[in-house]
């Protein structure tokens, strides 16, 4: 009996697998998906890696990606009906990116992201833009340098941006459609350009000489209202909406110079506190932004080994973040009556009662919300000198 | 039939932790939330505390008969043929929740790992090791838990661990909005999983238990390392997902483990964690199925459990594929009926038991008097 057993068990050794297998060479994976709408149609392009050109012996010098498109009723059904193109399954788990037509910004996004919410291959950590005066596709379909992925160059470019400029804001399908259905917020997304000549942008030819003729740029930030694209931003706003909502990591800015001329402030450090209050029925904002920085280059004769430049220097960041600070909220509160920064929840958080009073007409109450912004900066160090050269530049 | 197997306090702790958090670790998140929004962690530590009251109640029961099964103190209180009816209806009942964990993990492994692999082969597969565990006998369950609960921990810590950089306080805030009775309302699934569903226990304790003082107090320990468990679950989910996607994902717990990325190293571990859930529910179908097999030998005075466990094995398979039609009527089902039948198994049936014997002693003690 016991030879049959052990018989059995080493024989199903090598029945063993698995239901589900698929290997590396049946799938399509996509790293980036494009969402479009034509004629009541989804139009969904799905940027695919081409695995052969990949491999470290260096392919035959071909595109490293190429695009499928399908339309559907549905994105779901679009996404299917790429395997008449594509001669293997597309595979979503290693998205990167997802692009958004403006089009279908303006008309709504909600109705598209449900499948990528609902679909249990797809991770939902993969960056959101809107693509600004063009088709999504239209995105997809350019050459890069660098990375030759292009999906990779948006999404490295998009981090990397973020961490040194301030003046764009990534945010990933998670956080987007937390900000769709939260009460006291509403979603901004960046905004991607493409600049240059379309036509040569998506061939080879565009990434063999120095300067690409077509390149792909992160530029203004797309407000939303609902889920339906309302307006942009303007770099100077989008550092603002980066300051109050906490993602600065370190950007550099110019301030005037006490008595002519220009520096630079290196931020290594931002804090801000959005603290909400109801006085008297009526709710307001605090917003503290403390930030940690340096001198980054002089372009004025200062004596920086003096206190009191120093103090001025501060001053004067402090006074052009507060304004920027300001006309970019009541830009907001003005134009697009669009509450992005999550003041809503800020109050909901701190005053949960009357939120729930003030909630059913948030946006007129933000259109009329005092706010209160503080702006604190504190210079550590000057770089690896004291003092600037200009001050002894002959003339 | 068996009474010689015992088992210690620590390997009955084991098995109380197991069975506690078994399906609630997956599931209850976001049943919680639902009802609780951003206090469903209030929720579930509200629940663990009324859920002791319900523990105490079978420690009660347990000890004025500490050498029998539940099925077997029904008979004795409530007479042959009631006894034997009543318990017909709880053994009923673990079975039907021994198909349904099959279908919980059958559903899961469909949804998140395995699309296309049919539920028939996923659930044949679980219920194949359950069917094996239980014909080895309880010793070996209960051992095999003993092990496994440091797998368990072991994993259990390193996805706290991972997830904590990922947490946003804010999504805590406003603490306690819902204010006391929905977060009461809310609880009431919880306990059902975690406690009131603890009755089967009552089917391996204290009738093969070696030290009965102990084995009460691992009893109590047990249930509340698992509510502790689930606590913290409840409350990563909440601060890691917010509370709407902790209310609409099917299994908020393993949509955390998917967020797991530390410095873009350690990530896309999710497989890894659910082999957390497959072990809780790996114990808690095996349970319910002990149960199922050993209450209905005692029910029909059969000399030994064994030759009912293949065709009631077979039989909770194919109970697991038609008991509900799709994933929503289980929701629905675990919301209304599951609820009456546990809490009047669990609960009701419990204290009228307690309530029938201590009338039957005082009426002994007045014909004694006479």
């Amino acid at each position: 009996m016991k030879k049959y057993i052990f018989g059995l068990l080493f024989f199903s050794l090598f029945l063993s697998g698995c239901w589900d297998r698929r290997e590396l060479n049946q799938l399509a994976i996509a790293v980036a998906f494009g969402f479009d709408k034509v004629d009541d149609e989804y139009l969904v392009s799905a940027q695919v890696v081409v695995p052969s050109e990949m491999s470290v012996n260096g392919g035959t010098g071909k595109s490293q990606v190429t695009l499928f498109t399908a339309r559907g009723e549905t994105v779901y059904e679009a996404f299917r009906k790429m395997t008449k193109e594509s001669p293997r399954k597309i595979y979503p788990g290693h998205l990167q990116m997802l692009v958004i037509g403006e089009e279908l910004a303006e008309e709504g996004i909600g109705k598209s992201l449900d499948v990528l919410s609902r679909d249990p291959e797809i991770r939902p950590d993969f960056y959101v833009v809107i693509a600004k005066e063009s088709a999504a596709t239209d995105i997809l379909n350019v050459t890069t340098t660098i990375e030759s992925v292009p999906a990779n160059k948006m999404f490295k470019s998009l981090k990397v941006s973020e961490e040194a400029w301030a003046g764009t804001k990534s945010i990933n399908l998670d956080e987007l459609l937390t900000d769709l259905i939260s009460e006291g917020k509403e979603a901004a997304v960046t905004g991607i350009r493409l600049i240059g000549d379309p036509k040569i942008g998506s061939s080879k030819q565009n990434v063999e000489s120095i300067k690409p003729a077509a390149t792909l740029q992160y530029d203004h930030l797309a407000v939303f209202k609902g889920d339906k694209l309302v307006g942009w931003l303007n770099e100077n706003e989008t550092v603002a909406y980066s300051y109050i909502s906490n993602t600065v990591k370190s950007t550099a800015r110019p301030i005037s110079c006490p008595n002519e001329g220009v520096a630079t402030i290196e931020v290594i450090k931002s804090k801000a506190e959005v603290k909400g209050d109801v006085k008297n029925g009526k709710p307001e904002i605090n917003i503290n932004v403390q930030v940690k920085g340096n001198v980054g280059s002089v372009q004025c004769e200062i004596n920086l080994n003096d206190l009191e430049t120093i103090a001025e220097l501060e001053k004067s960041f402090e006074k052009k973040g507060e304004e920027n600070g300001k006309r970019t909220i009541e830009s907001l509160q003005k134009n697009y009556n669009v509450d992005i920064f999550g003041f809503g929840e800020a109050i909901h958080r701190s005053n949960p009662k009357e939120w729930h009073k003030l909630k059913n007409n948030w946006d007129e109450e933000f259109s009329e919300l005092t706010t209160n912004i503080k702006v604190d900066l504190t210079i550590l160090r000057t770089g690896t000198t004291d003092r600037t050269f200009l001050e002894k530049v002959q003339e | 039939m068996m009474q010689n197997i015992k088992i210690n306090a620590y390997q009955f702790l084991a098995l109380v932790t197991f069975f506690s958090m078994g399906t609630s670790i997956l599931i209850i998140p976001a049943v919680l939330a639902e009802g609780a929004k951003q206090d469903a962690w209030i929720a579930a530590i509200f629940g663990t505390i009324i859920g002791i009251i319900v523990i105490w109640l079978f420690c009660l029961l347990a000890q004025w008969f500490p050498n029998l099964t539940f099925v077997q103190i029904n008979e004795k209180i409530l007479g042959k043929w009631i006894g034997k009816a009543v318990s017909l209806v709880f053994v009923f009942m673990a079975f039907i929740y021994a198909a349904s964990l099959l279908f919980y993990s059958g559903t899961f492994l469909n949804i998140h790992l395995m699309p296309n692999t049919p539920m028939i082969a996923l659930n044949i597969l679980l219920a194949l090791v359950v069917v094996i565990g239980v014909s080895l006998g309880l010793e070996t369950i209960a051992r095999s838990a003993e092990i496994f609960i440091l797998f368990f921990t072991i994993l259990f810590i390193l996805l706290v661990f991972f997830i904590l950089p990922e947490i946003k306080l804010e999504n805590i805030q406003p603490i306690f909005e819902a204010g006391p009775l929905p977060i009461l309302k809310s609880s009431a699934s919880f306990i059902e999983v975690t406690a009131v569903d603890a009755v089967v226990l009552l089917m391996i304790f204290p009738a093969f238990i070696n030290n009965l003082k102990q084995a009460k107090k691992s009893f109590y320990i047990g249930y509340l390392i698992g509510g502790l468990v689930i606590i913290i679950l409840t409350f990563l989910s909440i601060a890691v997902l917010g509370p709407y996607s902790t209310a609409a994902e099917y299994h908020p717990s393993y949509e955390l483990a998917k967020r797991i990325n530390v410095g873009d190293f350690i990530q896309r571990i999710e497989a890894l964690m659910a082999g957390i859930w497959i072990l809780a529910l790996y114990f808690k179908t095996s349970l319910y199925f002990f149960a199922s097999v050993f209450g209905l030998a005692q029910i029909l005075n059969l000399k030994d459990y064994k030759p009912l466990i293949v065709p009631l094995g077979a039989i909770v398979v194919v109970l697991s594929l038609i008991l509900y039609p799709n994933v929503i009527y289980q929701k629905q089902w675990n919301a209304t009926i599951g609820m009456y039948y546990s809490y009047s198994i669990g609960v009701v049936l419990p204290i009228v038991l307690i309530i029938v014997n201590a009338l039957r002693k005082t009426h002994l003690k007045k014909e004694k008097a006479s």
